[in-house]
């Protein structure tokens, strides 16, 4: 369907190549997914397929690229859009009208489809996507995930063979991702749709995989296969296959099922283990409460957003805030921060009402990272935003970009924060948020379009804030990030807190927050696969995190 | 280092597009002067004197369409379309508070931003669609869109013909340019409905088979009294604006420029070099 023959592309200006060599077919009706970490090529080599590489981009192209026959070499992106489409990040992005069915039919105007054939691919994508009842909505008024999928849709409209997807569950919250993942898989198994996804909710997409590219980066050579014998010793693998490494089990299993079925030994192994699983911080060792609510609530007009809530947040500790969405997790970090004042109850952040302070002591106290941490950066270039962290807040000269540097180095400073990766722009936001040193820090779902080696190095950092003595309060939907960092979890439902304790207590148990290596090792509590490689090892040294 | 590269040309002049673009250029300032340049006896051509702006009227379009026609010709990418585009549409939208606001004309700002960043061929085509785009929002379709159009496309075309420069430099630059602009479009707007407006018999009238002199006097003369309370401020506002918004602007649009890699270069090398396989 999609054929590679030793396709080499160099963009213009670079020196090296960011494909070499690419040699590889992608058969018919596959699901095949492109792996590799952020910067290491995968969209290049996604854009290659439909011709975008080199035709828009521009850039040095050797080889050549066929689909289902056609050349990219002498056909532009728009002679392939009856055979490939491609779908972004950024849903919103795309959207060229207003409404769910005018952007449906957008495509098939552009490419003189009948009206009448229109009509009826329109009714049947809003079927096959789920789509029907919002058909006459503004595409404003979608959530992500329904965005995402009137984008796919409308990609779908030109009949495409083969459907390219460039992380398109990366700017979406986990429900909504899950959502977009599930139409993927039913257009792969009912329609047929050959489909190529990059994506870095591994553990989502691994087991209805056919197929895993591996783009390692540096021009250095792509690896095609099953997905059993890449992920062996592929650099970013989800927690399962972490697991399959340290337990040693071939073939490596993709989900849940597989990997409950051969764990039995593993199991045995652990329950005679020295050291089970404990708490990593004993509670004792905890500091002083930094922030208090006490009864607090809080109303939107008529609608209860919070009620009655009592919760300590202490230094040192790190909080998750789980719970579905609209269960409150915003409100309650909008009232920590400040942004609102509780309805009836108090909120405190050492002592004082944040709502009170002026700006400037604040941000003293409080340092909030929202979820679009662009929200944080509105100047030209790092440098420029670094300086004027700095100025703002009486700060010495240079401060915010140390910070900066500590988190993550090599932030290009020249560099518009827009054009940042999802994961330096989340650093850039988090040292000028760092940089007043707040005793309380509050993350909204800062995991969000992270790879890996990012949501490796945010854990690290996380872990010596708090050694440090700040109090780390999160509100998220990535359970494995839970399980890795957080000390304490607090589920919220409907306004309410209906279970506060040890992050383990908490989430082992729940089908919906258990992370991978929980569920597999049920009824043992274990978290991570960390703990799990201690534990066989026999020894209670930390062990470095990739 | 990347800020002082010059963005890419997002609309390509070529040869015959720039010989078309001259010519109309130079119809259209025939268009706008005829009153200083006719030399007809006094009475004589009287009647036939009233008539030159109308073949004026009906000619611009005709050549405004052919000029913009032969720049789309293929040389227009989807990406250069769709910045026209969304520029033009906020160029139109600036307008929309203008005429009722004495002076207040933002929408020369944007342009003379646009044709700074994205050079002089860009910056004629949008001049041009602001105006008609903008015409059509206010309703303001008559006789004068094409001088209108002509003259917005002309602002764009010397933003993008101005000197390199940058920093505080270059919006001292494209400051002064506003101003000089602003006035230039006040004064050949003014010229083009003068002869129909001041009537003739007023001091500042239009004297037709008058000598250019004594119709440049008059026209200046008209110039001052009426309308010099309008386009000074004009003129005034654009400059401010692009002193306190100019370098945001100016930013925001050379990284669109950058990131839309206009006109790309695409080298394919020869395919039997590697090798490949026909299936």
């Amino acid at each position: 369907m999609i054929r590679f023959d030793g396709v080499t592309f160099t963009y213009t200006g670079d020196v090296a190549p960011t494909l070499r060599d690419v040699d590889l077919e992608i058969p018919e009706g596959e699901l095949c997914v492109v792996v590799g970490t952020t910067g290491s090529g995968k969209s290049t080599f996604l854009r290659a397929m439909n011709g975008l590489v080199p035709h828009a981009t521009g850039g040095r192209l050797g080889g050549d690229v066929r689909v289902a026959g056609r050349s990219t070499r002498v056909h532009a992106p728009r002679d392939l859009a009856d055979l490939i489409g491609l779908v972004g990040q950024d849903p919103s992005a795309s959207f060229v009208t207003d409404a769910v069915e005018d952007e449906l039919a957008y495509t098939m105007e552009n490419l003189g489809v009948a009206p009448a054939a229109m009509r009826r691919r329109v009714e049947d994508t809003l079927d096959l996507l789920g789509l029907h009842e919002l058909r006459g909505r503004p595409l404003r008024s979608l959530s992500g995930g329904q965005q995402q999928r009137v984008a796919i849709g409308a990609v779908l409209t030109a009949a495409p063979r083969a459907l390219v997807l460039d992380e398109p569950t990366s700017a979406l919250d986990p429900a909504a991702a899950e959502e977009v993942l599930a139409s993927l898989s039913r257009l792969v198994h009912d329609v047929g749709l050959t489909v190529v996804i990059a994506e870095h909710r591994l553990e989502r997409v691994l087991p209805f995989a056919d197929r895993v590219i591996l783009v390692p980066g540096d021009g250095a050579p792509l690896r095609i296969g099953s997905p059993e014998a890449v992920m062996v010793d592929s650099p970013v693998a989800p927690p399962l296959v972490e697991l399959a490494r340290v337990a040693d089990w071939h073939p490596v299993p993709l989900s849940v099922r597989d990997a409950r079925r051969v764990a039995a030994p593993l199991r045995a192994r652990l329950s005679s283990a020295p050291k089970a699983p404990s708490e990593r911080r004993a509670a004792s060792t905890r500091g002083a409460a930094v922030a208090t609510l006490e009864r607090a609530s809080f109303a939107y007009d008529e609608v209860l957003a919070l009620s009655d809530v009592d919760l300590g947040f202490h230094a040192g500790e790190i909080v998750a805030l789980m719970g579905r969405n609209g269960s409150g997790k915003s409100t309650l970090l909008a009232l920590l921060a400040g942004a609102r004042r509780p309805s009836t109850g108090s909120v405190q952040v050492r002592g004082e009402a944040p709502a009170t302070l002026s700006p400037r002591r604040l941000v003293k106290s409080v340092g909030l990272v929202p979820q679009d941490a662009q929200l944080l950066l509105y100047r030209e270039t790092v440098a420029e935003e670094c300086e004027t962290s700095d100025k703002e807040s009486g700060l010495d000269a240079g401060t915010t970009r140390g910070v900066l540097d500590q988190l993550l180095s090599g932030v290009p400073a020249e560099r518009h924060p827009r054009d940042l990766s999802e994961g330096q722009r989340l650093a850039l936001a988090l040292a000028v948020v760092l940089a007043h040193d707040p005793p309380l820090l509050l993350l909204d779902e800062p995991t969000r379009g992270l790879d890996y080696p990012s949501k490796a190095r945010l854990e690290g950092i996380l872990a010596d804030l708090t050694t440090r003595g700040t109090s780390v309060v999160i509100a998220t939907h990535d359970v494995e990030l839970v399980a890795r960092v957080a000390d304490r979890a607090v589920l919220l439902a409907d306004g309410e807190v209906v279970a506060d304790g040890a992050a383990r207590e908490v989430i082992c148990h729940s089908p919906v927050f258990a992370p991978q290596v929980a569920k597999v090792l049920a009824p043992d509590p274990w978290l991570t696969v960390d703990e799990v490689r201690r534990a066989l090892a026999g020894t209670d040294e930390l062990v470095e995190q990739p | 280092m990347n800020r002082t590269t010059r963005a890419r040309v997002a609309v390509r002049l070529t040869t015959r597009a720039s010989v078309l673009l001259t010519t109309a250029s130079l119809i259209g300032l025939v268009a706008f002067g005829w009153p200083l340049l006719v030399h007809a006896r006094a009475g004589a051509n009287l009647a036939h004197a009233a008539d030159a702006p109308w073949i004026f009227v009906a000619l611009l379009p005709l050549l405004l369409a052919i000029v913009l026609g032969e720049i789309a010709e293929g040389s227009l990418d989807a990406k250069a379309v769709a910045l026209l585009g969304i520029l033009a549409a906020c160029g139109a939208a600036l307008r929309v508070p203008s005429p009722g606001v004495a002076g207040f004309e933002p929408m020369f700002f944007l342009l003379i931003c646009s044709g700074r960043v994205l050079g002089r061929g860009f910056g004629f085509v949008l001049g041009a669609l602001t105006l008609f785009a903008s015409s059509l929002i206010t309703g303001g379709v008559g006789p004068w869109l094409p001088f209108q159009m002509l003259g917005a496309a002309w602002i764009g075309f010397g933003a993008g013909c101005l000197p390199r420069a940058l920093g505080r430099r270059e919006i001292a630059i494209l400051a002064g340019y506003a101003v000089v602009a602003s006035l230039l479009y006040g004064a050949l707007l003014n010229l083009w409905f003068w002869p129909f407006a001041a009537g003739t018999t007023t001091s500042f009238s239009y004297l037709p088979g008058g000598g250019a002199l004594e119709n440049l006097h008059r026209f200046v003369f008209f110039d001052l009294t009426t309308s010099l309370g309008f386009d000074l401020p004009r003129a005034a506002t654009n400059a401010v604006l692009i002193v306190v918004l100019g370098r945001p602007v100016l930013g925001a649009l050379r990284r669109a420029s950058r990131r839309a890699v206009f006109d790309p270069v695409v080298i394919l090398e020869d395919v039997t070099a590697s090798p490949s396989s026909d299936s």
